[in-house]
């Protein structure tokens, strides 16, 4: 059933596509090779600096926020965070965690990213009651996602290595060394739900 | 007779005292009562919690107490007190959903973390059935265990409790 | 003393727990690992703080209370205490306790203008009467006035009760429970003619869902909370549904959280009731049977000064408990309006969770128990919430029965116990009987041993208008008991403070610790507390429980029931009773008030012996008789045999409580249901018998907005209430450093965005402004209390930060009760 509406809304797309796609593939009558090198490649910095212009412009927390269902529920979550207000002053929006910062992963995040733009658009989200339902498998991903790089977006800003362990709380400070300083545990390991809140953790290991 | 009355204040005075640093910023009411009622002498201060500051006055508020957070177990006064929280508990969920404080204080758990484990009466249910797990009656932890700030008292308190008087015997 | 069931229990565990080489440091084990020396002995007492009525067990060595710990014999807590309940053993020691009386004096003379200086009991009472007597000659009882409590004893209740009522024939006695229950009442006498729940706690064990309706028992009702938690975590099928402006510490065993608009919730109670209908979920035969429909009067004002423009407006103010009979189509075409569409609107409460609610309580197959404490009655239509929690109860028979169980909780130890039962409210008398009614004055006329006609058969003030009152000179002299009610009441700057210290009033304070209300007064008594003296006192689910006197007193601190009958020997029924009166009855004439009320052969009839051995009973030494004891049968007698019956005396003393109506020897877990309460006739199953026709009311009542709201000007709404670690106006828990240092200072819990947006940071000093008056706090945008944009929370127990200042004084009209969770300030920085 899901495949026949995608094909359905493929083919609206293409009917959309199509004529553009059609002129763009016909070989030049008018212009000579060099200036449609040079053109393309003057384009291409124009279209290259406007995508990742954009790009960026989607990693920004009025981006993030401008759907009530972030803005209303995780953002909100946030506010009475570390993560938020602190003593430095030095703080995370959402993409410091939840996007990559290198080019590739943050592409590849940003094309998983159009299936919550599918989710705004279908509603899956829409009340805090179908926000609360689904939060266990939506923080699974992230948690899933995390493991997997080892915790990649924490370590952009905490790295075991700049940590001054005297300066943490004594108990702090051992569990860090002996568990993160020898790699047998990732950050997100036992930070679960440091931004928001927690999902039933039923079975979900936290340490 | 003044002497009595000094001697029943003095704590008073002291807490009194204190306010002295609050009174610049005083001023008054910006709504006074509307019937022509007179306000007589306001009396010298006695509540100590008010800080010297008269009713009708409004004092500057004690700035924010910080949680002390040094991991150390304070002392109880008594056996069966619920020890105090020796360190910050911001942001630890304790839901429906998850129950932070027992990733550590759990007992299979409390040696990895180093972290004092419940006592066995917290695995007791209603009926004195014992569990494997936390009896769900106790599963809000905060109900009986608090963090403390560095805010010092405003009034001490003369309370003695079993366990000194019983450390007391035994020095004599 | 103790049998300390608990200790052997959990030894047992720590035994197993050993031999699995499982480490226990010894102070993490609440286990009694040292016996106790011989010379301590522990003893059984409620305690001190709200109207759960936990049991305790406390411990005395060398005449001071060294330990308390959970009693496991006590059915209501089972061995749990909360954290204040675990620090109650220091709550007699902070250091400034009133060892003496003061009194304001210039040049050795009483001045009201003068200092406290420590004075002598004689002198005390000497200036306290001569100030009564002034005022009785002028104005006779009604210049005399009472603010009492739901925190004194049974008997303390009842002697001020007596006191006031046929001593000085006042009826301006009321306790600082009308701030706190009077809705509840209201609400109680309107649906079922008779005061208090008809379930019990058992209903936690029973219940399939749980609803907050304006309660954040996670802090207030700790105790009950691990019931509720208890039940909620160790079955599936249980759901929890709470409801609140704010989000608090409840919303984190919420299944179903609720957030509204303020006021809304009356909207929501008339959705839910248009559902159960709507879906066909209505108990016909239930209805057909055991209830009655009324109309209430609407558009009924808020109960302030009646010169006040929302008064004169309101079209109903003079008669807000005014009604009219319909019937079930009447009421099924008046909650009509209120659809999802509407309630959602209304509310700002997302359908779905409005929906999950409404089928809790449509759905016959879950047993429901609905919960609430200030959020309803709290509320300027506080009585009306309670009648329609009531009605949707009743649409579907869902009372009554265990598990199915609309709950008032309380939130003094003795609300119940004492300021319902006992009737020490300005209209009532004990056992649910009025002054307004001639049957009910002359039955206790009778029972008091006291003359036709004694009791006067006007309402007196309420305690909100008593302040009024106090201001305007009309209540001339005033005895605060118990309370602290300067820092309690709404609008302390122009109706609070400007009466007590108006010239032409005397205003005695008794209390164990200098309070706000205290500091203004006149006339300071220090006060013997908990377990310094005999007590009784009745929880929320009419358990009635007694503890023996404990330790003594410090100095010369006197309990209140030592201080009323001391003083009841200063006059005479020639002084305080009208002349006519005695020359109908001689044999009063020339008597002292302490003779006609306490030397009357019935208070005085048990011999200071009869006290439980082992224990001590300064009162009974004092006057020679065991005048609590006296006093409880005296009481007791307006109750047996009309559905408050109470157990004899020295039962009270060995039980961990008893439930009234105890009939038999038995106590009664449900009223009205046959089977499980005696006075229901047999054959009709459910019997409302505080009403003649037996039947329970269901009430037709609108939505209607609060009176006031947020505008250009004061732009946030202002909710006050409590934190756990302190127990109401913090006179005892600011005492214990613990509590204090667990939360030393209230805070104006704010929404960060609404911070932002007027530039304020967490820590930042503010002052909360209404059209009353202002405080200065400081912003907190984090803790435990999350507040929508628009709404900003800020406690009340802190004497510093007198949040009262800006409340505004409107009450629901029906029960006088203030609204202490609505009205409109802005927060500007300081």
């Amino acid at each position: 059933m899901i495949g026949g509406r995608l094909r359905t809304i493929w083919l609206r797309v293409w009917g959309w596509i199509k004529p553009f796609w059609t002129t763009v593939w016909r070989p030049s009558l008018h212009f000579s090779m060099g200036f449609l090198t040079l053109g393309g490649f003057i384009a291409g910095i124009i279209f290259w600096g406007g995508f990742n212009t954009a790009m960026e412009a989607t990693n920004t927390e009025a981006f993030c926020t401008s759907c009530h269902e972030m803005n209303d529920n995780v953002f909100a979550e946030l506010k009475t965070t570390i993560h938020y207000n602190n003593r430095s002053g030095v703080r995370a929006v959402c993409s410091d965690c939840h996007v990559p910062h290198n080019w590739t992963d943050k592409m590849g995040r940003k094309m998983q990213a159009s299936k919550e733009v599918w989710g705004k658009i279908f509603g899956s989200i829409e009340s805090r009651e179908k926000f609360l339902d689904k939060r266990l498998e939506l923080a699974k991903h992230e948690w899933a996602r995390l493991k997997a790089n080892d915790s990649l977006e924490c370590r952009n800003c905490h790295q075991y290595d700049s940590m001054d362990l005297t300066r943490q709380s004594p108990r702090a400070g051992q569990i860090h060394q002996q568990y993160l300083g020898t790699g047998q545990k990732t950050c997100i390991d036992c930070h679960k739900g440091i931004a928001h809140h927690l999902p039933n953790m039923k079975g979900i290991p936290q340490g | 007779m003044r002497g009595l009355l000094i001697r029943a204040l003095l704590p008073l005075v002291a807490a009194a005292s204190l306010a002295a640093c609050g009174s610049k910023h005083e001023e008054t009411p910006r709504k006074a009562p509307s019937a022509p009622v007179v306000i007589t002498n306001a009396g010298q201060q006695i509540d100590a919690i008010r800080r010297g500051v008269p009713i009708d006055k409004e004092a500057s508020p004690l700035p924010m107490a910080r949680v002390e957070n040094f991991d150390r177990v304070r002392p109880v006064n008594y056996e069966m007190q619920p020890p105090t929280i020796p360190h910050a508990i911001d942001n630890y969920q304790l839901t429906v959903n998850t129950n932070r404080c027992m990733l550590c204080h759990t007992r299979s758990n409390a040696k990895k973390f180093q972290a004092p484990p419940v006592s066995d009466a917290h695995y007791l249910t209603r009926d004195g059935k014992v569990l494997e797990e936390i009896s769900s009656r106790r599963y809000f932890c905060v109900q009986c265990h608090v963090v403390q700030t560095d805010a010092e008292p405003l009034v001490a308190n003369r309370f003695e409790g079993l366990n000194t008087t019983l450390a007391k015997e035994e020095k004599q | 003393m103790t049998t300390r069931r608990d200790f052997i229990r959990a030894s047992a565990v720590g035994a197993a727990a050993s031999a699995a080489g499982i480490a226990v440091p010894a102070s993490f084990a609440e286990t009694a690992t040292t016996a106790a020396p011989a010379d301590v002995k522990w003893s059984k007492a409620p305690c001190r703080f709200c109207g759960t009525g936990c049991g305790v067990q406390v411990a005395v060595q060398a005449g001071r209370v060294v330990a308390t710990h959970g009693d496991a014999d006590a059915e209501v807590n089972r061995g749990l205490n909360c954290v204040k309940g675990y620090f109650l053993s220091k709550i007699m020691y902070g250091t400034d306790r009133l060892t003496t009386p003061l009194l304001r004096k210039k040049d050795g003379q009483f001045s009201k203008d003068g200092d406290f200086e420590p004075v002598s009991w004689d002198e005390a009472f000497d200036v306290m009467a001569a100030q009564f007597k002034r005022v009785l000659k002028a104005k006779g009882g009604t210049g005399i006035g009472m603010a009492g409590s739901g925190q004194w004893t049974v008997w303390e209740g009842y002697a001020a009760n007596k006191l006031m009522k046929a001593g000085f024939r006042s009826n301006h006695i009321d306790p600082n429970a009308r701030h706190c229950m009077a809705s509840a009442v209201t609400g109680f006498m309107r649906t079922f003619g008779m005061d208090e729940p008809m379930g019990c706690y058992d209903d936690f064990e029973a219940a399939d869902a749980f609803v907050l309706w304006g309660s954040n028992m996670a802090e207030m009702h700790p105790i009950l909370w691990t019931r509720v938690t208890d039940r909620r975590l160790s079955h599936d099928h249980v759901k929890v549904a709470v409801l609140s402006t704010f989000e608090h510490r409840s919303f984190d065993l919420a299944d179903i959280p609720i957030i509204f608009k303020p006021q809304t919730d009356l909207a929501i109670l008339n959705y839910i009731a248009n559902h159960i209908i709507q879906s066909g979920k209505v108990n016909e035969d239930f209805v057909r049977k055991h209830v009655s429909f009324k109309r209430g009067n609407d558009d009924i004002g808020y109960g302030l000064r009646p010169d006040n423009p929302l008064e004169l407006k309101a079209r109903n103010a003079k008669d807000a408990g005014g009604s009219t009979p319909i019937d079930f189509d009447a009421f099924k075409e008046f909650v009509e309006p209120y659809t999802l569409d509407y309630a959602a609107e209304l509310s700002g409460v997302e359908k779905g969770f409005l929906k999950h609610l409404a089928e809790l309580y449509a759905d016959p197959k879950v047993k429901v128990m609905s919960l609430w404490t200030m959020g309803f009655n709290q509320h300027t239509r506080g009585t009306w919430a309670n009648n329609m929690v009531y009605n949707i109860h009743l649409l579907t028979g869902k009372i009554a029965t265990p598990g199915n169980s609309p709950f008032s909780l309380t939130g003094q130890p003795s609300a119940c116990g004492t300021a319902r039962e006992v009737g020490t409210f300005s209209h009532r008398l004990p056992a649910d009987l009025v002054v307004t009614n001639p049957e009910h004055r002359k039955h206790a006329e009778e029972i008091w041993k006291l003359p036709d006609g004694l009791i006067v058969d006007k309402v007196g003030y309420h305690i909100v208008e008593q302040n009024r009152m106090l201001k305007d000179g009309k209540l001339n002299a005033y005895w605060v008991m118990a309370n602290n009610n300067m820092q309690a009441a709404a609008n302390l700057g122009n109706e609070g403070y400007p009466g007590y210290r108006n010239p032409d009033n005397f205003i005695v304070v008794s209390d164990p610790y200098p309070t706000v209300t205290a500091q203004a007064a006149d006339l300071i008594l220090p006060t013997a507390m908990w377990v310094e003296k005999e007590g009784a006192y009745g929880n929320a689910e009419r358990r009635t429980q007694f503890w023996h006197q404990l330790v003594k007193a410090p100095g010369e601190a006197r309990s209140d029931l030592w201080q009323l009958m001391e003083f009841s020997k200063r006059f005479t029924t020639d002084e305080c009773w009208p002349a006519e009166l005695l020359a109908a009855n001689p044999a009063y004439k020339g008597k002292t008030l302490f003779e006609v009320l306490y030397r009357n052969g019935k208070v005085d009839r048990f011999a200071p012996g009869e006290v439980e051995a082992g224990y001590a009973n300064d009162e009974a030494a004092a006057f020679g008789f065991y005048p609590q004891k006296g006093l409880f049968e005296e009481y007791a007698e307006f109750g047996r045999g009309h559905g408050h019956d109470l157990a004899p005396f020295d039962e009270y003393h060995k039980a961990r409580g008893l439930r009234w109506p105890v009939v038999n020897g038995k106590e009664t877990r449900w009223r009205y249901k046959e089977g499980t309460d005696p006075y229901v006739k047999p054959g009709s199953d459910w019997q409302f018998y505080g009403n003649k026709d037996g039947r329970a009311v269901i009430w037709a009542l609108p939505y209607e907005p609060p009176a006031e709201s947020p505008d250009t000007d004061y732009d946030l709404w202002l909710a006050t209430g409590r934190v756990l670690e302190h127990w109401h106006s913090g006179s005892m828990t600011m005492r214990v450093p613990e509590l204090y240092k667990a939360f030393p200072s209230a805070v104006v819990f704010m929404n960060p965005d609404d911070a932002k947006a007027r530039g304020l940071k967490r820590g930042d000093e503010v002052k909360v402004i209404s059209r009353r008056g202002e405080m200065r706090s400081r912003v907190e945008t984090r803790g435990r209390n999350r507040v929508p944009s628009g709404l900003v929370f800020v406690p009340w127990f802190d004497a510093a930060q007198l949040i009262n200042k800006t409340t505004l004084d409107a009450t629901c009209p029906i029960s006088k009760q203030t609204d202490f969770k609505k009205c409109a300030v802005k927060v500007v920085m300081a």
